[in-house]
Order: C-alpha cells, then structure tokens, then sequence
C-alpha cells in the first residue's frame, strides 16, 4: 500500500496534528495563567466540554462548521460562569486553594459529562467532502486531518494578530508584564482577569471540536489531555507562549514516534523526556513568563 | 531584654494534659472497640480509616509542613502495596517483615529519582509534575499486564503469619489482626512524625513553606530539604500501601488513580493543613462519607468535586481551623 516515504510522510503529518492540537490546550492554559497566575486544573474537562457540545450540535442536525463557532463560545459561557462564581472571589488567596479548588472544578465537570452524555463513545459526523483521502507522496492520507492542519495555523495566526495588532490584546499583554501600571493607566484589572479566564476557555473548546472527530470522544480525554498539556507547559516553560509552540511540536512529535514503536507506554517516554529536560533546564525551555 | 521562655512558632514541646487524657481513652477505646462490638464491617471501616489516615498525615508533612502540593500521593501507597504483593506471591510467601521492608524500599527507590526532579521545580511546576508522574506510574501499572494484572489488579496474594522475635502474633488474613497492627503502627507513626515535625528539621520544613528565599539566606539548603520532606512523606506512604495491600489482601490500579489522589487531598483539606491530627480526622469523616454516599449514588465524583469546590471557598482551614476558633474564642 505505501512505501518507506508514504510512512514518513504519515508520521510527520500525524504528530503534526497532535502538536496542533497540544499547542490550542497548552496556550489555552498559559493565557490563564500568565495574564491572572490561575493555573486551571479543569482545563481538560472543559476541552472534553467542547467536543461533547459540538458533538450534539452535529447530532443535532447543525452544520460542522457552524458548530466549530458556537462550541467554543458556550465553553466560553461556561468559563465566564465559573470565573464570576468561583475563581474571581479565590484571587487573593494563595496559588494552592485556586489550584485544589480548580481540581474539584475538574471532578465535577468530569462528572456531570458523565451524567450527561454518559460513559458510551462518541463520534463526531464530518461533511462528506471532509471523509475522503488525499494522495500525498504515496500514501493515502485523511482530508480532515489536512483540514484540522490548516485550521490550527489559521487559529495560530488569528490569535497572534489579536495579541499584537488589537488594543485589547496589547492590553492584556501588558498587564502579564507590569500589572500595577496597567491598572493604574485605568484598566479595570478584574475585566482583564475574567477576560484571560474565558479566552482560555474558548481555546479549550475550541481544541475539543478540533479535535473531536481526529479521536472518540469519551470521559476519559479530558484528564488525558490535561497531562498532556501540563507536560507541553511545563517543557516550554509555564507561561511561556513561544516556549508552549516549541514544545508542543517536541511532545507532539516524540509521542507519535513512541506510539508508531512501542504502542501501549508511549507515554512513559514523554514524561521520561520530561524529567530529562527539567533536570537541566528547570525552568523550561525559555524561562517562565515570557508572553508573547 | 529578649525573653529566652518564648518557644519558637512550630517548635512545641509536650502534650497539654487534656490531651494526654484525650488520646489515652481515644487509643484505649480502638483497642477495645473489635472485643466488645465483634462487627466485621466496623472493623474493616476503621482499619481503612487507619491507613487512610496515615496517608494523608504524609501528605500533610508534604502540603501542609513543607508547602508542596501532590495530586498523586496516593501513586506511592500503590506501588508500596504492589511491590509487597508481588514480594510475597513471587519471593517468599511466608517472610512477613522482609516483604514489607522490600515494598517500604522499593518505594523510596522509585520516589527519589523522581523527588530529584521535582524539587528542581518551583511550588506550582512541583503541583504539575506530581500529577504527571502519579499518572505515569498509573499508566505502568495499568497496561503492564504480565506484572501487575493490569485492570484486574494484582490477585491471589498469601497471606503471610506475623511474629515478632520468634512469637507469634496471627495470621494476617484474619481481619482482627491487621486491625491491631494497623492501629499500632499508625500510632508509633502518628509520635514519630510529631516528633520529627517538632524538631529542628521541622521547623526548617516550616521555614520554606513561609519563605523559600529567606530560609535560603539563613544557610537552609532548600533543594536538600525538600528533598528530605518528600522522601519522609512518601516513606509514610509507604508505610501506609504496606498495611493496605495486607488489609484488602488486593490492589488495583483504581488506587493509584487521580480520582483517589483527589479523595486523599480532601482528607487534608478536611481536616486543615498543618496540623497533624487534622488529616486523621478528616480521613475518618472522609472514609464514612464515602462509603455512605457511595452506596446512594453513581454520580460520586460530582459530589465530590462540590465539596472540595466548597471546602476551598468556605472552610479553608479544615477542623483543625475551627478548633483553632474555638480556642480564641474560649480566650476572649
């Protein structure tokens, strides 16, 4: 069927889908957490909110690219609920309630998918002209993954014009770096906070209608890609947005080629790259903090 | 001048009175407690209580003393709990104190390594890395079928005599047994770990948790002593897998799951950070909570996510907390 080059081609292709993937969670995260020092532990759950959301739109009868809209957006609604009851009254308190309170976020969001939409897998239905495949350099590879590919770059782009072309986003990256001048220049702190919270949220849904179709959608994804995300994090360096592209891409690529190899630990050898990488660069990659 | 009486914040000596009396009748009463009742179900309840206890004491020594959040403490029970088992189905089914001393072993070998890197870390990476190694070694003993029997759990464990110096004590099947060893063991832990807590190494585990920079001024070599108070915390944890792989005869990898690690934090969260009764309370409340709401519905984790939500916003301090209040409140 394929060659030697078709396998390559496969392989590249795929951990560059997973990389994308990774980096919509992991930057997700690092919004939240370099704008407001909230690390948010029901990230996954949310990005599992995601899928689930925009699998009953599809199922519904919406069109796919509809959903790929309004998914993010009632993640969004979602985010702005939680921030307004739970996360903005734990601000002054120290990193570990925001980080345990979040965790308990996690298990009722985990819970209450369960409830809802039950343990059963699901799948998203693409359009018909997203099922077929596409020859490239010997080998048959799926439409819909190309689609996801180019989709992710556009989201990349958008994002990085928003943060340095908009005023908002100019604004937001200010605040990550001197705050106080920021609040005293009239900016009401409390908006940028919520602001971060929600955008994280958004990407977190977003990462989940993504990547819905690319894998089964069931409970267990969300903790999955939390690890994940924690792992692309902490490599790039918490906070870090160039740090997160950079790792994301190392993860995304290490785990594939562990997964084409040895299948079943794949893993183990993420994180034992992990311990590698921290055992020399404690901070990451490039440093904790660097937004942009 | 200075007033040389004044005792140092975390340096106590003694118990109050009170107290000696209180833990003489509570110690008393557990001893006592399977000869009067003789119900089964109570026993086993309390001896899992026990060991739970134990574990989120050693989590408090971590959270609570050294300011180190882990998600995953309960990754150490487990792989103590497999490694006993599998010392005792593969090595020697009979050598009771050898197969909890390769478990106990076993577990700070596999925990150094992995403290090396963590405590290169700051507080919140050090939070992050504790969940990704938790759920790597749960992943290990998930898919490692051969080993660990993977989604089954590891089964057909022997259960071994225990003798101390030549006399023998029971066999540690019965389940009166292990109640008396675990409420031995869990009370020569419980003074144990007071006592390290309160001793100069203690208030150094303190001096981080308030100021990692300051207490790296004063000549405190904050990496070694994180180190140190990990290594101590998943020594308990140890401790703790060794009695619970004895008291269920059986593990699975649902032990070694996030979803447990989350319980084992909410026993602190319970019971207040800080304080080493606290966790030992709030593993008791836990346990029978658990086991009471369990039996009414599926939706567990629901609940469980509500009450550590509400735990966090109104009652951060625990019961350890709300004794404290109570103390001031008697003062005024």
């Amino acid at each position: 069927m394929s060659g030697t080059l078709g396998i390559i081609v496969d392989i590249t292709l795929n951990s560059l889908v997973l990389s994308g993937v990774f980096l919509i969670v992991a930057i997700g995260l690092n919004i939240t957490y370099g704008l407001s020092r909230i690390m948010n532990m029901g990230h996954g759950a949310l990005y599992a909110v995601g899928a689930y959301v925009g699998f009953s739109l599809v199922a519904s009868g919406l069109n796919f690219f509809a959903a790929l809209l309004i998914a993010p957006l009632i993640v969004g609604v979602i985010g702005l609920i939680i921030e307004r009851t739970i996360i903005a009254p734990m601000r002054k308190r120290s990193m570990a309630y925001t980080l345990i309170l979040t965790y308990g976020l996690m298990f009722f969001l985990d819970g209450s998918i369960k409830y809802i939409w039950g343990n059963k897998p699901r799948f998203i239905e693409l359009p018909g002209f997203m099922q077929g495949t596409l020859p490239i350099l010997g080998t048959d590879y799926p439409v819909f993954r190309l689609m996801t590919l180019l989709l992710i770059i556009l989201i990349m782009g958008a994002l990085m014009l928003f943060l340095n072309k908009t005023k908002i986003g100019i604004i937001l990256r200010a605040s990550s770096t001197i705050p106080e001048m920021v609040s005293c220049l009239g900016v009401n702190m409390s908006y940028v906070h919520m602001g971060a919270f929600v955008l994280g949220c958004v990407m977190a849904g977003l990462a989940g209608i993504i990547a819905g179709p690319l894998t089964t959608i069931d409970p267990l994804m969300g903790g999955e890609m939390l690890i994940s995300s924690f792992v692309v994090i902490v490599i790039g360096g918490l906070g870090s947005l160039r740090g997160a592209v950079i790792a994301a891409l190392l993860v995304g690529v290490v785990q594939t080629l562990a997964e084409f190899f040895i299948t079943d630990l794949a893993m183990v050898i993420v994180y034992i790259l992990m311990a590698v990488i921290l055992a020399f660069m404690p901070r990451g990659l490039l440093g904790e903090g660097k937004f942009e | 001048m200075m007033n040389r009486t004044t005792t140092i914040p975390g340096i106590r000596s003694g118990f109050h009175p009170v107290k000696i009396v209180f833990i003489i009748i509570l110690l008393s009463g557990l001893a006592v407690f399977p000869f009067v009742s003789g119900n089964r179900f109570y026993i086993s309840l309390i001896t899992e209580m026990m060991i739970y206890g134990l574990l989120a004491m050693s989590l408090d020594v971590l959270l609570g003393y050294t300011g180190l959040l882990s998600f995953m403490h309960n990754a150490y029970l487990g792989i103590s709990a497999y490694a006993v088992g599998l010392f005792l189905i593969h090595v020697s089914p009979t050598s009771f104190w050898l197969a909890c001393l390769a478990g106990i072993a076993f577990t700070c070998v596999v925990a150094l390594p992995v403290g090396w890197v963590q405590v290169r870390t700051g507080g919140l990476a050090f939070a992050l890395l504790t969940l990704a190694f938790g759920m790597m070694f749960h992943t290990i003993v998930w898919k490692w079928y051969d080993v660990t029997g993977g989604d089954d759990g590891l089964m057909g464990m022997p259960n071994p005599d225990i003798s101390l110096f030549g006399i023998y004590i029971g066999n540690s099947g019965d389940p009166l047994v292990i109640y008396m060893f675990t409420l031995i063991i869990v009370t020569f832990c419980f003074f144990l770990t007071r006592r390290i807590i309160n001793s100069p190494f203690g208030a150094a585990l303190e001096a981080i948790r308030e100021n990692e920079s300051r207490a790296a001024f004063i000549g405190i070599n904050v990496r070694k002593y994180k180190l140190l108070g990990w290594m101590m915390a998943c020594l308990l944890a140890s401790i703790a897998g060794a009695l619970f792989i004895l008291y269920k005869g059986y593990v699975g990898p649902s032990t070694m799951s996030a979803f447990a690690g989350a319980g084992v934090l909410m026993m602190v969260l319970l019971g207040g950070m800080g304080s080493l009764w606290g966790p030992l309370a709030g593993a008791v409340f836990f346990i029978y909570i658990q086991d009471y709401i369990s039996t009414m519905t599926e939706h567990w984790e629901i609940f469980l996510g509500l009450v550590v939500i509400f735990l966090v916003l109104f009652m951060p301090t625990g019961f350890a907390g709300l004794a404290g209040h109570i103390r001031r409140l008697r003062k005024e």
